[in-house]
């Protein structure tokens, strides 16, 4: 009897445990694997150990690529974080004004980015706005008087489109959070830095960011963590299959997606997926031991 | 006194005006590509940018000519059998994580939240191969199986935090009249945790319906293809009569998504973060 007892938890977590087996930890293992093998097209079945060379030309060899693809992913992140909560808390303390009668219309019609399907508005954007013949962009920049433009063609005008298109999606989410958190700052506090004459800078530093903060953090590292993750728009924009755009801008993700579906070097992507995993998991065991002394 | 009306009118006025021209901004791609979608295929993507005449023929087009109705069964298939399969083995094992204490439980709960910080992509090479060994390539139950997997861990700690807070002391009245483990699960417990069952559910549902990189990759034939293989595809094809096709796609996939998503909105927030990192 005690045994049965003891057994039932795992007799209900066994079917999950079995399907995230499959699915989720043995193909991480079997990456793990195959990053110690080379792999590649001619290799298909013939392949055999090779250590730990497909690490070596990854770190150490500058012109495998996979270290400017770190120093892009940085900048991606860096750039992106920085400019979405810029805008989101200026845009969410604009909601909060007082005597904003048509506030929810205002947060419904913003919320619209968020609740399209993500890949349908890449493409959107891709065919809508950005194409150089029949984009809306260049239809206003003609209609203006200036010349066509191509968005994706090259490096920097196709960073920027991305972080644009970025920002058009994942701007909604953090004008939510950032506007749940500001709704629970007690407004006595303002109250008494009226008294005392603050202006708006002096109000934002001093009373409205310090409260905020321990908030928004965990949804701020969730978007990070997302951001650094992102693969979609960079993907659909600029590297779809046969319609490159020319632009070669490569994250990690990128990277290793392109080397083990596009120039099929198996072992070399394998291994950068499992030096991503790592540092991920670093971050988020960092991130989490930091929320937790914030908020003990 | 009356200036400071004034001016507070005049502040309130000018901030109107920017959320106005914000939401604008917001809304131009979706109602450009809906403008597009209602007009004419040939004038679409060539003349200005004014309005056009009104049309339903893409709509038509897209139903009758395109395997639009046979790309929304399959993913209608592929969502409903990964919700059921998810959420069938997430159900269970969450009430598990929740109720009792066993060996390794904190460690397995944290273990799984690293293992949802593995972004899908870096494996699906390796799923690839291992698909293509056992003959599972083209296949929805093939996908399926990956889908609810990678929903799984997520399905089960957002049940998991809902299971939580519901008393316990509701189990042990009903375990004194008698009720085994199993049907207190089903006549129970379930009935009480269903708004949270049904938002879960409803989140595997539109995770399924926006993939496209596992369908584009592992679906190789034509009728197999789920609502995302054929925008993928129609926008693929460099002809601009295919793209006001494809505008007109975009509306009809998105439309129930969009519906959904502001029905059960302030359950989306709550999820999300509860989600932890889930991307």
């Amino acid at each position: 009897m005690k045994n049965r007892k003891k057994a039932t938890p795992w007799l209900y977590t066994l079917p999950a445990f079995l399907l995230i087996g499959i699915v989720i930890v043995f193909p991480i293992l079997y990456t793990a694997y195959i990053s110690l093998t080379n792999m590649n097209l001619y290799h298909w079945n013939d392949f055999h150990l090779i250590g730990l060379e497909n690490y070596k030309r990854a770190l150490l060899k500058a012109d495998s690529g996979f270290l400017s693809a770190i120093g892009t992913t940085i900048l991606w992140t860096a750039v992106n974080m920085g400019v979405q909560l810029f805008l989101a808390y200026f845009i969410a303390l604009g909601l909060n004004a007082e005597g904003l009668k048509l506030k929810r219309v205002y947060k419904t019609l913003l919320m619209f980015p968020w609740a399209m399907p993500a890949y349908v508005s890449i493409l959107l954007w891709k065919v809508c706005m950005f194409n150089s013949e029949f984009g809306l962009l260049n239809k206003v920049v003609t209609a203006l008087g200036g010349t066509k433009l191509n968005y994706l063609s090259e490096n920097v005008p196709a960073f920027l489109a991305c972080t644009v298109l970025n920002l058009w999606m994942a701007l909604p989410f953090m004008i939510m959070m950032i506007d749940g958190a500001l709704q629970s700052i007690d407004a006595s506090l303002y109250e008494s830095a009226m008294m005392e004459g603050a202006g708006f800078w002096q109000k934002s530093i001093f009373i409205t960011l310090p409260c905020i903060r321990p908030i928004i953090a965990p949804s701020a590292i969730m978007t990070a963590f997302t951001t650094f993750k992102q693969f979609d728009i960079i993907y659909l924009l600029t590297k779809q299959k046969g319609s490159l755009t020319g632009a070669s801008i490569q994250t990690i993700i990128t990277y290793a997606h392109e080397n083990a579906f596009v120039s099929n070097n198996y072992g070399l992507s394998s291994a950068v997926s499992i030096l991503i995993f790592g540092i991920i998991i670093l971050f988020s065991v960092f991130t989490n031991r930091g929320l937790k002394e914030e908020n003990s | 006194m009356r200036k400071r009306k004034i001016r507070q009118a005049l502040s309130l006025i000018s901030l109107n005006t920017v959320f106005l021209a914000l939401c604008f901004i917001t809304l131009v791609p979706v109602l450009y590509a809906f403008l597009l979608s209602v007009s004419d295929g040939s004038s679409a993507f060539a003349g200005g940018v004014g309005p056009r005449s009104f049309t339903l023929e893409n709509y038509r087009r897209i139903i009758t000519e395109e395997p639009f109705l046979l790309w929304l069964k399959n993913s209608v298939v592929l969502s409903l059998g990964t919700m059921v399969l998810a959420m069938g083995f997430a159900t269970t094992a969450s009430y598990a994580f929740s109720r009792y204490r066993f060996k390794g439980r904190m460690k397995i709960l944290f273990l799984l939240v690293l293992l949802n910080a593995f972004p899908q992509i870096l494996s699906m090479f390796a799923i690839f191969r291992l698909f293509k060994t056992f003959g599972l390539l083209d296949s929805n139950a093939g996908l399926m199986i990956v889908y609810a997997g990678s929903m799984c861990i997520f399905s089960i700690w957002n049940l998991k935090g809902y299971f939580d807070t519901i008393p316990m002391e509701i189990e042990e009245a009903s375990k004194i009249d008698g009720a085994s483990d199993f049907t207190m699960l089903v006549k129970i417990v379930l009935p009480l945790a269903r708004p949270a069952i049904i938002v879960t559910g409803v989140m595997v549902l539109i995770f399924v319906w926006n993939e496209y990189l596992f369908a584009t990759t592992f679906l190789l034939n034509g009728d197999k293809y789920t609502l995302a293989g054929g925008l993928y595809q129609l926008q693929a094809n460099d002809y601009s009569r295919s793209w006001s096709l494809f505008t007109a796609a975009a509306v009809l996939v998105s439309i129930p998504i969009l519906i959904i998503f502001f029905c059960i909105q302030k359950y989306m927030v709550s999820g999300l973060t509860a989600g932890g990192v889930k991307g």
